[in-house]
């Protein structure tokens, strides 16, 4: 494999709070290949923001990179100083947020806001807008030159959406994060959305980090599939291992949960029992202990190796058989 | 089985100006509809299915069962009775058979009120103080699988599933015979979603619980309801048995709603029924049938009339000029 464009190595992220050091992310270990869509799945809590706010190096104030260190394109961002990584962020790492209402600015125009994003460009600023109203045509907004005049409330959501995209990959990034950009849409619309993604990807050739909880949306867009539980990846494959032959235990009941996977109608769908443990006191051994149902004694007292079941798949559990 | 609640040729419609702007503008109908006449009926421990998109006027029907928006004609009965036009005293009654558990479990929880005090406050509004509250909040937190020792906490304090659990406590907090739960899963995880629907489906089996839900998860509806409806801009443009209405489905939106739901398989080869754009605004309602704008088998006669209502069966109709035929799903 090529140098990976993103590159996790060991990264584990604490937060200080009053009542103790929150173990957010601990041994994350995650790349991210150049042109490749990479998916993070896992349900709240399990540090998902916090793996993305790291990595493009916006943390809250209370967290601090306890280990590991994370290399985009080859340089280490720990070491980058604030202007260089201001050079870095919106060029070639950009970002779709989950909210699209939320993530345009309501008192500009959508033409002066995708001409801005383009400042460090020395073009002329009829330039700008025509490369913004081509990129609109592009992710699918009719009429986009007289677009450019209107507002983000004179669009609907999914055009929102659309617009942010837009917006992400105006800058020709070489990562883009998109972090649960179709959650707050609906069904017809999502499939819209990642029809969309699919497509750009492969034009671009960009590199795609794709955050979600929708297992379904994951399966279908990404290349690569992480999954994270209480702040460690407990599974990492290819979408195909990790959907067809799962290896965590974690993984098998997170698929078992979807309900658009039980064929005969049934009033009562399973779930998995339990709560996340506390991340302040951690427990000794393996994270999943507490809910697992096929627990064995050593998984209590001894934390899993990480354990490689094929090529590129791997799982951190005791109870493996490869 | 004599139905619960019964709505027949439900109409809600919204105000869009003040009285003297229409007069000064020449409008002499100032007004957009919400629910366009929908009828359904629930039975008894039976539960009830109304899905759409966001702006299909699901919220809206939910809110017009509980008096929450005036209706403009139509007929809401509840146990036979009809409540539309009761003043407000005569419906109090009623309303306390009705129960609504809100979109947003963290949001619709007061947050300077304790759990005990939320859950208390049904009986204060509806004057019905139990002898020993205390008594009666952690018998409510205890069929909602939680911890009486809950009561002290504030919502803040508690995860989505706990707040929404919550939710289910206080709409249970005054006996009812019907729930209306509003998106009961949305911004849940997989693993906690099941848990409520669990609890939601063991409640209507101890104590024979009608439920009305609303949602765009089909994949949820698919388990839990036994009947649904399909709603798209303020109309039902199919309704049914869910196994009919999801197996033998006659409108082309329910077939490409249905489409649209990815399966968590990698290699499932999606025969999806592409349809473009969005729901229409209720401002900018298409003519005939309003589905014709996104519709991939529109004709010329759709663009013109409102198809009539068409029965494909015991209690499954559809309103499509030119439905699907049986064999195409």
């Amino acid at each position: 494999m090529a140098e990976p464009v993103l590159d996790i190595r060991n990264l584990s992220v604490n937060y200080l709070t009053p009542r103790g050091t929150v173990k957010a992310l601990r041994r994350i270990n995650l790349q991210v290949p150049s042109a490749k869509v990479v998916g993070l799945v896992g349900e709240s809590g399990c540090g998902k923001s916090t793996l993305i706010s790291a990595v493009i190096r916006l943390m809250a104030e209370n967290a601090r990179v306890a280990a590991g260190e994370i290399r985009f394109t080859g340089k280490d961002m720990q070491q980058l100083s604030p202007r260089d990584l201001r050079a870095i962020r919106g060029r070639d790492m950009s970002m779709v947020f989950q909210d699209p209402m939320t993530a345009l600015n309501p008192v500009f125009t959508i033409g002066r806001q995708m001409a801005d994003i383009q400042y460090r460009d020395a073009v002329s600023g009829k330039e700008k807008l025509k490369r913004a109203a081509d990129m609109l045509s592009l992710v699918g907004i009719p009429d986009a030159v007289s677009r450019l005049d209107n507002y983000p409330h004179h669009f609907s959501g999914g055009m929102r959406q659309r617009i942010t995209i837009a917006m992400a990959l105006l800058v020709q990034p070489k990562l883009l994060i998109a972090d649960e950009p179709t959650t707050a849409l609906d069904a017809t619309l999502e499939v819209q959305i990642i029809r969309l993604l699919k497509d750009l990807q492969a034009d671009f050739q960009c590199a795609i980090l794709f955050i979600s909880h929708h297992l379904n949306v994951i399966a279908e867009l990404c290349d690569f599939v992480g999954v994270m539980y209480a702040g460690e990846l407990v599974e990492k494959g290819s979408v195909r291992d990790i959907f067809h032959r799962p290896g965590h235990p974690y993984t098998r009941a997170l698929l078992e949960c979807d309900p658009s996977v039980i064929a005969e109608p049934t009033r009562f769908l399973p779930t998995i029992p339990g709560e996340i443990p506390s991340l302040i006191d951690l427990p000794e051994g393996c994270i999943f202990y507490d809910r697992c149902p096929g627990a064995a004694q050593v998984c209590k007292k001894i934390p899993p190796p990480e354990v490689s079941i094929a090529e590129h798949h791997t799982a951190a559990c005791h109870c493996l058989e490869v | 089985m004599e139905p619960l609640l019964e709505v027949e040729h439900l109409r809600v419609r919204f105000k869009t100006k003040s009285a003297v702007k229409a007069f000064i503008e020449k409008d002499d109908d100032p007004y957009i509809d919400g629910v366009m006449g929908v009828s359904f009926a629930i039975e008894p421990g039976r539960t009830y299915g109304l899905v759409g998109e966001s702006g299909s006027g699901k919220t809206t029907v939910a809110r017009a069962v509980m008096g929450l928006v005036p209706v403009d004609s139509g007929a809401i009965r509840f146990n036979g009775e009809n409540l539309v036009g009761l003043s407000r005293d005569r419906v109090k009654p009623f309303r306390r058979d009705i129960a609504l558990m809100f979109q947003d479990p963290a949001g619709s929880l007061s947050p300077r009120l304790k759990i005990r005090s939320i859950l208390a406050e049904p009986f204060r509004i509806h004057d019905k103080m139990p002898e020993n509250l205390s008594v009666e909040v952690a018998r409510l937190l205890k069929m909602v699988n939680l911890s009486p020792s809950m009561g002290d906490l504030y919502p803040h304090q508690l995860s989505g599933g706990q707040a929404r659990r919550v939710g289910v406590a206080r709409a249970l907090a005054l006996s009812p015979k019907l729930i209306i739960a509003d998106e009961p899963t949305a911004g849940l995880d997989v693993s906690v979603q099941g848990e409520i629907l669990n609890l939601m489906a063991r409640l209507q089996n101890d104590m024979g619980l009608s439920f009305l839900i609303i949602t765009h998860n089909l994949a949820v509806v698919r388990h839990v309801s036994d009947h649904v409806a399909i709603m798209y801009l303020g109309r039902f443009l199919e309704q049914g048995p869910t196994q009919t209405v999801f197996h033998h489905m006659r409108h082309p939106y329910t077939q490409a709603l249905l489409s649209a739901h990815s399966s968590p398989d990698p290699d499932t080869v999606h025969h999806r029924i592409s349809i473009s754009g969005e729901i229409p605004g209720l401002v900018s309602r298409p003519l005939g049938c309003e589905f014709h704008t996104r519709c991939p088998g529109v004709r010329e006669k759709c663009r013109r009339l409102f198809p009539p209502r068409a029965d494909a069966g015991k209690d499954h109709q559809y309103f499509c000029h030119y439905p699907l035929s049986v064999s195409e799903n």
